[in-house]
């Protein structure tokens, strides 16, 4: 029983967050940002299977979440809205929270499907021209997006709320907290009990010895199709969760910087370890929350004594040169991150005897 | 009986460098036969090819009576083939048990879903692996090191969970691409023992590439000798010590 | 057809402008073996440098109040010095002590992303988002070729083009520190036999990428004046797949590349909506590197065990 410590405690703080935001303890904006703590989660862990587990490098990792955005908000609209593109909502309202987890299903079906774009140009190609390839493929699936007229092009789409409404008025609850909750759940879930097993550890044998695995009985190939699939599947997870929460997607929100910040928090937090990856996550989102009021007052202090001149402001665009800045630092100084390929149950072993890993 | 391993008329071409010609070989069930020749004479291009990391230029393998040319290199250790490697290649941050695991990787019996899940044909795959590779592991007195990573291992001990993983995907074929290179006299003589009470415990046929003559000595039955990507001579190792062209080959024309 | 010659004019126009800056690309990588990301940007300083430095010189607003045909002469070489100073910092700051500390090849090109990144919203974030024009340093005279209109400025971008190719052949052939160059290349060891250091050869290539792409940049920004600090992200990136498909680390594959890729791009806006052009352009580079990631000229790799 003692085993299961850390996934009772994970419950019990997800109850009582969900609690809070139904007592309406949790303002707006609090909620907003613990639900985007949970998408950066979700987001990084599924990242960190390909580049920290597979030591192939992604980054375009944000291309995936695109994919699963648009997909989950078109399933959702079709559903439940009244819409141009798909004519009347195929279900009544009433249906939304059952049908919600289909929804979720079929966006991360669409973008596990689109990680094919990068699966199967990995069988011969990897490292930096692999790198290159996950890029192009980002660009890529923008730029498809873009050029889809019928669902919003460059202006985006929008409509999701209609669901998210639909789910309120069934029973008043903070759906998509508790979506999104789940979904962390089932992200760490996934990669933990994979990378647990015989069959996911073929995905450390090809990263650390390619040649070895393909002689010793692992096909290489499927390999990287089932970690590129997963991983971009369980990022169209986040993707759809993004959509709702928002209730509006546009394509231009998931190119390289989205990838970016991706990289920023897996190499954060450590290229292989989920409990580092999760610390990352959550940290790199309150940093940027943080940047956000530090800016403007630093902006104002800098005036106050006179060290900028009256015409130059400081913006938030420098949120854009600190992280690219601290990434840097951190391949300079300590390129594993915060806790390297280990657990943290790895770096205190007394952990583990809270924690199952099954 | 038709052997086990047939390869016949095998040749490799690298651009321009012809590293194999005309290659053939029978390697009948139970044998122990060696593959020597000078540095850089083909022996591991053979192995490369029969293993299938290479698609050779021409020729053909046929390993238990079924054609295997073109087959990837998972799709003919699944059949029954497996090897070890010149320079050591494990998965050094894996533990050595799970280096035994993952070589049964080619007849899981399960799959994605199955893992996720943690479905009932997950458990009891799972179960048969880790009791069949805690065995090799005993058998192979490495019980003590499974939870080590091999990168912390002596050298000598490296190359045995090399062999250990090579037969924990219980192979009928195994191919030792130079496995006493490295290792120091003591530690040869170990392995010599070793490779022998494989061969009869596990009912293998071993074909092995070796540059120690005592170790060739004291194991093979066959002997194959190629130079310069030819066969120059094959035969019992009394013949092959005393043949004149393998004499030339190791040691150069003045000493004929 | 006469529409077609014009879309072949454009075309050799911008495959100028993608080979000036895959040449950065591909010195680098033949040198380094490292893909300098960052490089796209540097071409996008180049363009800054290039304006501030023209302002700065021209009359009547500038400092010194020098003739149009002077500035020019001015500009080119000070925007070259300047530029290449811009990547030889990248390299010594950035590049080195990674190299040096024997960093994995991926860590050294994330930072180089992130290099650029940073070059790109730094200079949005010093500067603001206000858009910067060259002012005007040469006439802009069209000559009619048999139906097709051709600026002066054109000629002098393909002409330019061309010319770096042979000095640049002439580099890497003829002169000591070019051949060392080659000799990096092959084996990084066997350098110090040939008296130079490696550490010159690589500053030297950074040197001479990011002059290449100041020059480009220059000539960008008095082709098509208006500059942004996002200008050299795209332009870089499609200058990058010009070096892959020509092959990267070959010198004649950053030309063919280059002007295949213009080709292809001018073709595609003549018939199909110009927001497909980008999309082109990534699949070109997917399939490539699927199928021939060692581009049109250069030669395949094998593993050995």
């Amino acid at each position: 029983m003692r085993r299961y410590t850390l996934n009772i405690l994970f419950c019990a703080a997800a109850v009582a967050l969900v609690w809070l935001a139904q007592a309406e303890m949790l303002d707006g904006y609090v909620l907003n940002i613990l639900m985007l703590i949970g998408i950066n989660c979700i987001f990084a862990v599924s990242l960190n299977l390909v580049n920290g587990y597979m030591g192939e490098f992604s980054c375009g990792h944000g291309g995936f979440m695109c994919v699963g955005a648009y997909a989950g908000a078109l399933i959702s609209v079709a559903f439940f809205a009244d819409s141009a593109l798909f004519g009347e909502a195929l279900f009544a309202p009433w249906l939304a929270p059952w049908l919600f987890p289909v929804i979720l299903l079929g966006g991360m079906a669409a973008a596990a499907l689109a990680g094919l774009i990068v699966a199967l140009p990995s069988f011969r190609t990897r490292d930096d021209y692999l790198a290159i390839i996950t890029i192009a493929a980002n660009y890529i699936i923008i730029s498809i997006i873009e050029n889809i007229d019928a669902i919003g092009g460059p202006r985006g789409f929008s409509g999701m709320k209609r669901t998210v409404n639909a789910m309120a008025d069934v029973i008043e609850l903070p759906w998509m907290l508790m979506w999104t909750l789940a979904g962390v759940f089932v992200c760490v879930l996934v990669i933990r009990r994979l990378m647990s097993s015989t069959y996911g550890k073929g995905v450390s044998a090809v990263c650390q010895n390619e040649v070895a695995a393909e002689m010793m009985g692992v096909n290489t190939n499927r390999v990287k199709i089932m970690a590129f699939m997963a991983s971009s599947g369980l990022a169209g997870l986040a993707g759809v969760l993004y959509a709702h929460i928002y209730g509006y997607v546009n394509a231009q929100s998931f190119g390289l910087l989205k990838s970016t910040e991706g990289l920023v928090m897996v190499y954060l937090g450590g290229m292989g370890s989920i409990s580092g990856v999760l610390m990352a996550a959550v940290a790199f989102t309150l940093l940027i929350e943080v940047l956000r009021f530090v800016i403007p007052w630093l902006n104002e202090t800098l005036h106050a004594v006179n060290l900028l001149p009256a015409g130059y402001q400081l913006d938030q665009i420098w949120t854009w040169v600190f992280i690219p800045l601290m990434l840097i630092l951190l391949m300079q100084f300590r390129p594993e991150g915060f806790l390297g390929n280990r657990e943290l149950s790895d770096v205190f072993p007394r952990l583990r005897r809270w924690i199952t890993l099954k | 009986m038709t052997p086990l391993l047939e390869v016949a008329g095998l040749s490799q071409r690298f651009g321009g460098l012809q590293a194999l010609t005309d290659f053939s070989f029978q390697l009948p069930e139970r044998e122990l036969a060696g593959l020597i020749g000078p540095n850089g004479a083909g022996k591991t291009t053979v192995f490369n090819i029969v293993s299938g990391f290479y698609k050779p230029t021409a020729g053909g393998i046929v390993f238990d009576g079924r054609r295997i040319n073109g087959l990837k290199p998972h799709q003919i250790t699944a059949l029954g083939m497996a090897r070890t490697f010149q320079n050591i290649r494990l998965w050094n941050d894996l533990t050595v048990l799970d280096n035994l695991r993952l070589a049964h990787y080619h007849r899981l019996g399960y799959g994605f879903w199955s893992a996720v899940l943690r479905a009932p044909r997950y458990r009891r795959a799972e179960r048969d692996i880790e009791t069949h590779a805690r065995d090799v592991l005993a058998m192979m007195k490495l019980t003590d090191c499974a939870n080590e990573l091999p990168k912390n291992l002596p050298y000598g001990l490296q190359r045995r969970v090399e062999l250990a993983r090579a037969l924990a995907s219980k192979p009928r074929l195994l191919l030792l691409d130079e496995p006493a290179a490295g290792l120091n006299s003591a530690d040869v003589d170990e392995l010599i023992r070793l490779i022998a009470w494989i061969h009869g415990e596990f009912k293998l046929t071993i074909w092995m590439i070796e540059h120690q003559m005592k170790v060739v000595m004291a194991l093979c039955r066959h002997l194959t000798v190629v130079d310069f990507g030819r066969v120059i001579a094959a035969g019992a190792p009394e013949e092959i010590r005393n043949h004149p062209q393998v004499i030339k080959a190791y040691l150069g024309d003045e000493a004929v | 057809m006469d529409f077609f010659l014009q879309q072949c004019v454009n075309a050799l126009q911008w495959g100028s402008f993608y080979a000036l800056i895959a040449l950065g690309y591909t010195l680098v990588y033949g040198v380094l073996r490292l893909i300098n990301f960052a490089h796209g940007d540097v071409f996008m300083v180049g363009a800054y440098l290039a304006f501030f430095i023209s302002t700065g010189l021209l009359a009547p607003e500038g400092l010194f109040g020098f003739s149009r045909e002077l500035t020019l002469m001015l500009t080119i070489p000070l925007t070259m010095i300047f530029t290449s100073l811009v990547g030889v910092t990248l390299e010594r700051v950035a590049y080195r002590p990674l190299m040096r500390k024997g960093a994995h090849r991926l860590y050294v090109v994330i930072t180089a992303l992130m290099c650029g990144l940073v070059l790109e919203n730094g200079n949005l974030a010093l500067l603001g988002a206000s858009r910067r024009t060259l002012p005007e340093l040469v006439d802009k005279t069209i000559y009619n070729i048999g139906g097709i209109a051709v600026t002066s400025l054109k000629l002098w971008v393909v002409l330019t083009a061309i010319l770096v190719f042979i000095a640049l052949h002439f580099i890497v052939t003829r002169t000591r520190m070019g051949m060392a160059m080659r000799a990096v290349s092959w084996d990084k060891f066997a350098l110090p036999l040939m008296g130079i250091p490696l550490d010159r050869v690589i500053v030297f290539t950074f040197a001479l990428g990011s002059a290449i792409a100041g020059l480009g940049g220059l000539l960008f920004a008095m082709s098509y004046p208006v500059l942004e600090p996002y200008m050299g992200a795209m332009t870089g990136w499609k200058a990058f797949i010009a070096a892959v498909v020509g092959g990267i680390g070959e010198i004649r594959g950053a030309f063919v590349g280059g002007f295949l890729l213009a080709f292809v791009e001018v073709m595609v806006v003549a018939f199909l909506p110009s927001t497909f052009r980008d999309l082109f352009a990534f699949s070109i580079l997917l399939f490539i590197l699927w199928q021939r990631p060692t581009g049109i000229f250069g030669k395949p790799l094998t593993t050995k065990i």
